[in-house]
């Protein structure tokens, strides 16, 4: 039956945990929360240790709670992250993606700084500033940073957080023997700008429900009784994070660019483990490759995602094609899961807006905590509501009134 | 058979107008039996050559077969080539081509066009038979930000 105004705007039957309201994901006020509340506060992977493998070797980083970062490998091989702005007039220091200096330079007035954010040569500093500013008073600001879980490079741009372990706990033990088991190394890095909130994409990332819009997925998984599909649980973890259990994906079903049978070292013969972590990152091993998808929300209804691809540094040139080529088959931009998952929560940034009057999204399956079981979004915000100090459900606090907006 | 410049260049155009129409017979039709067909990209961030589709004639008619079932971005994309160089080599029978290439996507809803990518088709051409056909293809694309991405080849 189709419904009236009353009836379109009215909570679901649900507890409120089960459903939410669409303003959370286009909301200005709420997204520049989010930045002080979430992004300002949380760890954030930012690159792989595999993109500066050499002293002096440099990334830089978009940082989602709007900070520009520069992550360097020292000559001590240690890795650092700064801000990437010119403590003199506040030029930017890197302007390539990636490079290899060993001084900083800022192109501007040639300031120089070591890869230890020690600020090195200031070009006729005495002459300019005599007595009253040296070298030791313009340091560049450094950044909490930590390399775990696979040499992934973590930062935090809040000075007084806990360390990385904290805020990950047990989330990613599932994983862990096979991130540690040897070294990783990145093979496909890309962006993709999209027009809907990051919250959305993470959903997506946090429900197999939606396995209905992958024909790849219905055939080599939801429809193979063996497969394990229906068996596999989410276990949900401390901080909003969460994991996905292994299944046994049956790639032959699949014709059209099939996955091969390379596997991954501790992974079970055609597994797929997957965790999400809090507030956008998932860790996504699928056989042969490890996913990697970091976002940097740049407003309510726009981001940057970041995909990486890993395979093992040990890979020789024909694995790692062969690595390559099971990636593509559902990943890349032409790969067939990805650019539907990305179909999908894009069609959500559009279809819900501040003005289309959108309904309460639901939340609401319960399956045991099985694939289908929609326990990953509800978890995760549950932690989004703690941060935010806003249900997710009422997040002008409201109840009893007909949805926000 | 007498190749000119022409044929080759005919060829590449013919490619991409297929293709335009999801004639995915028409596009088999102008590969050589061993055909291959690559696209790749190269990544300033990580320095590392990204392959994102590889494939031989089978697997890639294996691909277009599927790509109906799947959930797809339907609106058209217009590929707009300019042959570059074409090197004729006569003892093997065979050219290398390289061909600028600028793909543009127009909206099924309203007809906006916007510019998708730009790269390059560099291609070997097989001119053993009647008609010359291509050998290789690998599309070398400049732009990596494809927003959802596309499940045509390109
Ligand atoms: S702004 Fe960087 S040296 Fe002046
Ligand atoms: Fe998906």
């Amino acid at each position: 039956m189709s419904r009236n105004q009353t009836q379109w705007t009215q909570r679901p039957h649900l507890p409120s945990s089960h459903y939410v309201d669409p303003a959370i994901y286009f909301d200005e006020e709420i997204f520049k929360e989010e930045r002080e509340k979430i992004f300002s506060k949380v760890w954030q992977l930012a690159i792989h240790e595999s993109e500066i493998p050499n002293p002096n070797d440099y990334r830089t980083y978009q940082h989602p709670a709007g900070r520009e970062l520069v992550i360097v490998r020292g000559e001590d091989m240690k890795i650092r992250s700064f801000y990437n702005i010119c403590p003199h007039r506040g030029n930017l220091i890197a302007y390539e993606p990636s490079g290899n200096a060993k001084r900083l330079v800022c192109i501007f007035h040639q300031w120089a700084f070591d890869t230890k954010g020690d600020c090195i040569d200031i070009p006729r500093g005495k002459e300019g500033y005599q007595d009253r500013l040296c070298e030791d008073d313009v340091g560049l600001k450094e950044v909490r940073t930590e390399v775990a879980y696979g040499g992934f490079v973590w930062v935090n741009v809040d000075d007084n957080c806990g360390p990385l372990s904290d805020h990950i706990g047990h989330a990613l033990d599932y994983m862990l023997p096979e991130l540690e088991s040897e070294p990783l190394d990145v093979f496909w890095y890309y962006q993709a700008r999209l027009k809907t909130n990051f919250k959305l994409i993470h959903d997506t990332n946090s429900e197999f429900y939606h396995d209905y819009l992958h024909y790849h997925n219905r055939i080599t998984g939801m429809m193979k009784p063996d497969s394990g599909y229906f068996q596999r649980k989410y276990e949900a973890f401390p901080n909003g994070h969460a994991s996905v259990g292994s299944m046994k994906v049956d790639y032959e079903s699949y014709k059209g660019g099939g996955h091969s049978s390379l596997g991954w070292p501790e992974l079970p013969p055609m597994g797929w483990k997957l965790v999400d972590l809090f507030p956008c990152i998932t860790f996504n091993l699928r056989t042969s490759v490890l996913r990697i998808d970091s976002y940097i929300p740049v407003g309510p209804n726009e981001l940057i995602l970041e995909f990486r691809a890993l395979g093992l540094k040990s890979d020789t040139p024909e694995i790692r094609a062969q690595r390559e080529k099971d990636a593509a088959t559902i990943w890349s931009p032409f790969g067939r899961n990805l650019h539907e998952d990305l179909l999908a929560s894009s069609g959500q940034g559009i279809a819900m807006t501040a003005d289309s009057d959108p309904m309460y999204v639901l939340h609401g399956r319960e399956e045991n905590q099985t694939i289908h079981d929609e326990i990953g979004m509800r978890h995760y915000l549950e932690e989004w509501s703690r941060r935010m100090g806003r249900s997710s459900s009422d997040p002008y606090a409201r109840q009893g009134t007909a949805k926000s907006a | 058979m007498s190749t000119n410049r022409g044929s080759i260049e005919e060829l590449i155009y013919d490619s991409c107008l297929v293709l335009d129409d999801n004639d995915y017979d028409g596009y088999m039709a102008l590969c050589a039996p061993d055909f291959t067909y690559k696209l790749s990209a190269y990544s300033p961030e990580v320095k590392r050559e990204m392959a994102w589709l590889d494939h031989g004639r089978s697997e890639i008619e294996e691909l277009f077969k599927t790509l109906p079932k799947h959930n797809s971005d339907r609106n058209p994309l217009t590929r707009n080539a300019i042959v570059y160089k074409v090197r004729i080599d006569d003892d093997h029978k065979q050219a290398d081509v390289v061909t600028r290439l600028q793909i543009f996507k127009t909206a099924l809803n309203g007809g906006h066009t916007e510019l998708f990518a730009v790269g390059k088709y560099l291609d070997t051409v097989s001119l053993k038979g009647e008609q010359p056909v291509l050998l290789n293809r690998h599309v070398k694309l400049d732009t990596r930000d494809l927003g959802w991405g596309y499940h045509v080849p390109f």
